[in-house]
């Protein structure tokens, strides 16, 4: 007893430098937020004209593309996980490719297609769907943005439910959708909302494919930029601390909801 | 009820069989007992016999699988009551299939908090539930504590046998088909044998099936001569009296299986000479090993052939060590002949 008590306490302290490197990694990500507490000048803090429309701007939308992400997405995870084919590896090599193009050329490749002159744009401006410079061309931006985060996340978590429970499920009688809503969904809850809240932080944060397709209006990090070009870090800091609080309640609303049981 | 299922994926497995009470299948592992089980479940494709073209979700079958599958988000009751109709009353349902299964207490807490005797029970509860005409039962032991898995085992086949529900469970252990109503054998993706476990551990049909059952001695030898519904058996240069099957004659090369635990033991100074009769069979032996097995003893033994012997406790001989001279006895009724293989020799293991 005594001795596998010893040979465990020399298993779990068997690597030191676990915890010092762990911290290390901490210190290294959150230093340039530390940074931030110093280099903003609390005295003069305040906001500038049209800060707090494009938080508006950036809260609302994203939470407009959020249930579109969402509600396409977790099909098409579903189905990556659980369906096996010839050409899977194509599809999970296309699902790859807007995260492998960089955001600039990404927002170019949507300007081409949806712009004005692009084959999508010109048939959707005849009823009256603008994707230049227009809201609908932000949510557009973002969904091409975190979509795939959403899409890898949730795989991962549908791949991880054991599939013996859908299969017994199905000897309970239900139907292949309620084998989906009953346990699949429910068993997938951790990593569909750590999904959901990587794709809420990317589309938040994105700002190359957004640059390009939807300059107007104004989310917050354009709005940090034109900040930035217009007046200086003067402008760029208060609007930075803004743009944690408006961002940072849904991510950690999803992992402390999901870790209860029964929200689906 | 009658079961008659082939499936080619992902083992090629014919089986057909009567299950009546509780139905144990035996046999070793990878012989596709997990599969046909599955399968019956509707959850493999394969043709077959009831249910057969049935989508597993319209098959009124009860499947607990190795290890149960308890729902992990859902508390036990929820997982009773994973079959009934969302309203009221469905958890007083759930309820009361607990009570019946002796685990009402544990209604609220969830699955990881449950006992593996504890967890098959809520399992059965929730396959009851949905009032299946068979239940399939799949390594009904294998997760249960080995120190009551036999107690907890025997109130479970009680319980399953009160509610009157054919079932079938499959296993690596005969042990449990020694406690079934009927059992049958699957031995190389077929079913060999099956009847009351009184009937086919009497009568293995061959030496696959007789290891399968925990025949630990098989020899071959030849049918010498028929008499009295006897049959004496030449091997070695001794002669064994058997029981005769009906397919016996003459001259026929035959597998011979004797229980280790049908051994029995005399212990003599001098070397004593083989003897048998139809009342009995005396080998003379030398023990070549003694080992303790539990509260019995193993024994290892050579002479004009070799047996491995199973003393129970304060029998005949327990005292002895290796190299002791022995009288080892065998009632002729517990000398069981099958037919040998086309290829002898594999038996002498």
């Amino acid at each position: 007893m005594s001795a596998a008590r010893a040979s465990f306490r020399t298993r779990a302290g068997g690597f030191p430098a676990a915890p010092v490197l762990g911290l290390l990694a901490l210190l290294f990500l959150t230093a340039p937020f530390a940074a931030l507490a110093f280099a903003t000048e609390w005295r003069r803090f305040h906001f500038i004209s049209g800060d707090f429309d494009a938080a508006f701007v950036s809260v609302a939308l994203s939470l407009l593309a959020l249930p579109i992400i969402a509600a396409f997405g977790t099909p098409l995870a579903w189905w990556l996980a659980r369906r096996e084919f010839r050409w899977k590896w194509l599809i999970d090599a296309a699902v790859l490719l807007p995260l492998l193009t960089p955001p600039l050329a990404l927002g170019i490749l949507l300007a081409s297609l949806y712009g004005p002159y692009g084959p999508a744009g010109a048939l959707l401006e005849r009823v009256g769907l603008v994707l230049t410079n227009t809201a609908p061309a932000f949510v557009l931006a973002q969904i091409y943005g975190a979509m795939p985060y959403y899409v890898i996340t949730a795989r991962a978590a549908f791949e991880s439910v054991p599939r013996e429970l859908e299969d017994l499920a199905l000897t309970l009688g239900k139907e292949r959708w309620q084998v989906f809503l009953e346990v699949s969904l429910p068993l997938a809850r951790l990593g569909l909302a750590a999904g959901l809240a990587l794709a809420w932080v990317r589309a938040l944060g994105e700002f190359g494919i957004v640059l390009i397709t939807a300059y107007f209006p104004h989310g917050i990090p354009v709005k940090l930029w034109v900040n930035l070009e217009d007046t200086g870090l003067s402008a760029v800091y208060p609007l930075l601390w803004l743009f944690f609080l408006v961002a940072m309640p849904l991510p950690l609303w999803l992992g402390m909801v999901s870790r209860r049981r029964g929200i689906f | 009820m009658e079961i008659a299922y082939r499936l080619d994926r992902p083992l090629p497995i014919e089986a057909r069989l009567t299950v009546a009470g509780f139905t144990v299948l035996a046999g070793a592992s990878g012989e596709g007992k997990t599969s046909l089980l599955k399968a019956i479940a509707g959850l493999l494709p394969a043709e077959g016999e009831p249910f057969g073209g049935l989508p597993p979700q319209r098959r009124p079958v009860g499947y607990l699988p190795q290890g149960y599958a308890l729902f992990p988000h859902l508390l036990a009751w929820e997982n009773v009551a994973f079959a009934l109709p969302r309203g009221r009353g469905r958890r007083e349902r759930a309820l009361a299939l607990m009570a019946r299964l002796g685990v009402a207490g544990l209604a609220e807490r969830l699955p990881q908090a449950l006992s593996g005797g504890q967890q098959q029970r809520v399992a059965l509860a929730r396959a009851l539930a949905r009032d299946p005409e068979l239940l399939l039962l799949d390594e009904p032991t294998s997760a249960l504590d080995p120190a009551t898995r036999d107690a907890v085992l025997g109130e479970l086949i009680e319980e399953i046998r009160r509610i009157g529900l054919p079932t079938l469970a499959v296993t690596h252990d005969v042990h449990l088909a020694a406690m079934a109503d009927r059992m049958a054998l699957l031995v190389g993706r077929r079913i060999v044998q099956q009847g009351t476990p009184r009937q086919v551990f009497a009568a293995p049909v061959d030496s696959r099936a007789a290891r399968l059952l925990g025949y630990r001695n098989l020899l071959t030898g030849t049918v010498d001569s028929l008499a009295a519904g006897f049959a004496l058996v030449a091997l070695d240069g001794l002669r064994l009296a058997a029981p005769a099957p009906p397919w016996a004659a003459r001259g026929m090369r035959v597998g011979i299986a004797i229980r280790s635990e049908d051994i029995s033991l005399v212990e003599t100074g001098a070397a004593p000479a083989d003897a048998n009769a139809l009342e009995r069979i005396a080998l003379a032996l030398t023990l070549t090993e003694v080992r303790e097995e539990g509260l019995a003893l193993r024994l290892a033994a050579h002479g004009s052939v070799a047996l491995d012997i199973l003393l129970p406790r304060g029998a005949a001989g327990s005292g002895l060590s290796a190299g002791a001279r022995v009288l080892a006895l065998i009632r002729p009724e517990h000398v069981h002949l099958f037919r040998a293989e086309i290829v002898p020799g594999i038996m002498h293991g």
